[in-house]
């Protein structure tokens, strides 16, 4: 602990004695001292792009607000990704076609009306309707009758999905357009929370003074400075909150909010500066925080060129993974911002199985040499890895066409695009032959987002352009599976194919490095880089 | 004017004292030969250019190291061995575990090429077009003047930031393409005024008299007479145009690897500055160097051959 050491030269005097004891006293933040539950704390955020609509947010900014200021029929368990119930008692479905949603009694908006049935299937309604024109509203895509309200061009022929009725209060059913196992997954995203009858009236206004159902009330907002909430009283979630409110300052840079953390000025962090990783957990000692995150990083193949196809150019493929030395990449370049990969879905999500990739992922030349000169070597002998200038990628990529480079002689180079538009047009308008960089940041945590709709025939976000009958059939199998447990078991099923194919050569995981103040303890962050909100404690 | 004035300089030096030679003749540019070679700037910057030429030609006389082999593993940002002459770890590694020294030695060859080539190539269209507004007037002025007034416009460095963006897979070509076609204005306009001087001294007037063609007294009479000041700027424009490419590669718009070049170096320097300042530091210096150097040369190249400034 640098900090203390700092101290220790200016013991001399009475006032640095005490700043010593309350700085390093207890070994940090780590300490778990008496909290104050009527505290609040503030968050390191950005300001919102969008009047604060649940279905309206899907940048960082926006998105964190209202996930505080609402909440769905379930959400995540942030220690573990699963899904668990909160305004719903139950969700239940025979066919994986069909689901029955009980809701719990006694939740009331923070306005004081009651959460009925009613509350969901309006705002439902109301946010897949194109005349809306809210951001989310491609998440109700699964309900029967969406394309009447959000038809591909024109308008809407009608104001409600035919899939939602309404029962009473307390019951509603969801009918889809096919069988999807994990829809209940998808209900935990923010943009499926319910709306008070107040809303309709006035959208545009309440976007800027929003009333929930969550744990936390809207106070005021304060554009390109802060929004501020404090706890709603009347909470019934499963995680009621154990701090006074979360104050969420607007930082233009990353560094500004470090400096302020480190100061005490900000109590909780997102994500420290590229700047900072080196040397952060030196310099917030047992407050830093390093937890795995939904997010993987992969370089895909155009296996819609010809020069890719055939059986087994596979082999050239596993060879090339072969070929990345991930653990010192990742230990180095990255400055360990970024774990090793061993499977195409992330860690910590629901499904999640280590080692799917096998020897693929695992760094080893004279193999990797061996199944490139087995496939047939590399077309031309030379390989380019497209991506985005724009995005802090040039370093990695040049990290892996050296190993590559110089692990088997292939000749690798990075090609950057000048920003995230130009690398996408060139890589879904297939004008590419070769690699390129390519991700997936979870949309639910189930390994089904992982694999579903990326490698699927046809998928929207396949873009590789891999087609496997062996996996589709897998896949649809996993779809129909009875439980989400077998959902998720399904997949993993799905992903072992992946490993024989190697569409794509799975990298690493992201990370969340952050950290937090002296003021606030048990924080603790989820795979989707939030932290437990609730759960955090302010000290006394 | 070598043709009509001929300096008739006293053999008064150490060496000519002794033996006296009947004096030769000097050109204009033989006798800033002779002035040019006693002057300490230009003896340094002469040297400097030298050895960066020397590494652009023959970067393996330099350094054994494949300056694109990278070991991270054992390597990351290690820190400079200075004692190490002219061996891989001499000025350290650089954030892909790659030698400082060996990347620094064949990033020469980027920039002087780069530097060389659109030199050359700006001083011939520049000079050209120059030479035929200032030598036919007119129309031919009129709209060579008016061309060159709209590339003036144009900032060289946003304007190549355009070209450049058209490009899919740079090279040094498509950089030199792109400041040849941005920068031979400047020379235009130089060699243009030098020309309409030349154009009406008696000399010319005298060749035409007897019945030389367009052709002769413009390559003949003409050129030799108006280039110096075309030569001068020429070449303190070339360190610029090597400053141009260095910054056109770290905004990352220019040279692309596998090609080496100080620019990218310096880009990829800045993100680990707080741990590394030895990987942004020589890249940087040397490109420094390297445009002072022609800088200086340029200067003592102008000195020597404005007749007015001695």
């Amino acid at each position: 602990m640098p900090a203390c050491t700092r101290v220790r030269w200016a013991v001399v005097s009475a006032t640095s004695v005490a700043l010593m004891a309350t700085g390093c006293g207890g070994g940090g933040g780590s300490g778990s001292g008496p909290s104050d539950a009527s505290k609040t704390f503030t968050y390191q955020s950005s300001e919102p792009q969008n009047p604060l609509q649940p279905a309206n947010a899907n940048e960082t900014g926006g998105g964190r607000i209202v996930q505080n200021l609402f909440k769905g029929l379930a959400d995540y368990d942030p220690s573990n990704g699963k899904l668990r119930m909160q305004a719903a008692d139950k969700i239940d479905s025979s066919d994986a076609q069909t689901y029955n949603v009980t809701l719990k009694s006694g939740w009331t908006f923070h306005d004081g009306t009651a959460v009925t049935a009613k509350s969901f299937v309006d705002a439902w309604n109301w946010a897949a309707n194109t005349k809306n024109n809210q951001i989310n509203s491609s998440w109700f895509a699964d309900i029967q009758g969406y394309s009447d309200v959000h038809p591909s061009s024109g308008n809407p022929t009608t104001d409600t999905m035919s899939g939602l009725t309404v029962q009473d209060d307390t019951h509603f059913t969801i009918k889809l357009n096919n069988k999807v196992s994990y829809f209940p997954y998808k209900l935990g995203y923010v943009a499926f929370s319910p709306l008070p009858e107040g809303f309709y009236k006035d959208p545009a206004g309440y976007g800027q003074k929003p009333v929930g159902n969550g744990p936390y009330q809207f106070v005021s907002w304060d554009h390109n400075s802060q929004v501020v909430t404090k706890t709603f009283a009347n909470y019934q979630g499963v995680d009621k909150p154990k701090n006074g409110g979360v104050v969420f300052k607007m930082y233009t840079t990353a560094e500004a909010a470090y400096a302020d953390l480190q100061s005490n000025n900000l109590d909780v962090m997102d994500q420290v500066p590229p700047s900072a990783l080196a040397n952060y957990k030196n310099d917030l000692g047992d407050r830093a925080i390093d937890a795995p995150q939904g997010a993987i990083q992969n370089v895909g193949f155009t296996l819609y060129q010809p020069d890719w196809q055939g059986a087994d150019k596979a082999k050239v493929r596993q060879g090339l993974s072969m070929a990345i030395d991930r653990n010192t990449i990742t230990k180095t370049v990255l400055q360990g911002s970024r774990a090793p990969a061993s499977a195409w879905v992330a860690e910590g999500v629901e499904g999640y199985k280590a080692g799917t990739c096998g020897d693929f992922c695992t760094y080893n030349v004279d193999k990797a040499k061996q199944l490139i000169q087995e496939g047939g070597g590399v077309p031309g002998n030379s390989l380019k890895i497209t991506y985005n200038a724009d995005g802090g990628h040039k370093e990695w990529v040049d990290a892996v066409c050296n190993s590559i480079r110089q692990a088997t002689g292939v000749n690798c180079a990075g090609d950057p695009k000048t920003d995230f538009k130009t690398a996408r047009a060139a890589i879904t308008g297939h004008q590419i032959n070769g690699m390129f960089r390519t991700g997936w940041v979870q949309d639910y945590p189930l390994n089904a987002n992982f694999l579903a709709d990326v490698y699927r025939t046809g998928a929207a976000s396949n873009d590789t352009g891999y087609s496997s009958p062996e996996f589709d059939k897998l896949a649809s199998e996993a779809d129909q599976a009875a439980s989400i447990q077998d959902t998720a078991t399904g997949y993993q099923k799905a992903e072992e194919q992946l490993a024989n194919d190697m569409p794509a050569i799975p990298l690493w995981y992201y990370r969340t490095n952050s950290g937090y103040s002296t003021k606030v303890q048990n924080v603790a962050f989820d795979s989707f880089g939030n932290p437990a909100w609730t759960q955090v404690e302010v000290k006394s | 004017m070598p043709d009509l004035i001929e300096k008739n300089v006293p053999a008064q030096g150490a060496a000519g004292s002794a033996e006296p030679k009947p004096e030769k003749p000097r050109s204009l540019g033989l006798d800033a030969w002779h002035d040019l070679r006693k002057r300490p700037v230009f003896i340094i910057s002469a040297a400097l250019i030298v050895l960066l030429v020397a590494f652009a030609i023959a970067p393996s006389l330099f350094t054994s190291v494949d300056p694109r082999a990278g070991d991270l593993q054992h390597h990351y940002l290690t820190k400079p061995n200075y004692l190490h002459f002219f061996q891989a770890d001499w000025f350290g590694y650089d954030g892909q575990g790659r030698s400082i020294y060996a990347r620094m030695i064949y990033g020469a060859r980027a920039s002087v090429v780069v530097g060389i080539c659109v030199t050359a190539g700006v001083t011939v269209l520049g000079g050209l077009a120059g030479m035929a507004a200032g030598y036919y007037g007119g129309w031919v002025d009129t709209v060579i003047s008016r061309v060159t007034d709209m590339f003036f416009g144009i900032p060289l460095l946003l304007g190549a930031l355009v070209v450049l963006n058209a490009f899919t897979t740079r090279t040094v070509w498509s950089v030199v393409f792109a400041l040849v076609a941005l920068g031979w204005t400047q020379m235009t306009r130089v060699m243009r005024g030098s020309v309409i001087t030349v154009k009406q001294s008696d000399f010319v007037t005298a060749a035409r008299a007897l019945g030389a063609g367009t052709g002769r007294i413009m390559f003949k009479h003409i050129l030799p007479n108006a280039i110096a000041p075309v030569i001068v700027v020429a070449t303190i424009a070339l360190g610029g145009y090597i400053a141009t490419e260095a910054t056109l590669s770290f905004l990352g718009i220019g040279l692309q690897d596998p090609t080496i070049s100080w620019g990218i170096d310096i880009n990829s320097a800045q993100k680990v500055i707080r741990t590394a300042p030895f990987a942004l530091f020589f890249p940087a210096g040397m490109l420094s160097v390297t445009v002072l150097a022609f800088i200086m040369l340029g200067d003592a190249v102008r000195d020597a051959l404005d007749p007015k400034l001695r």
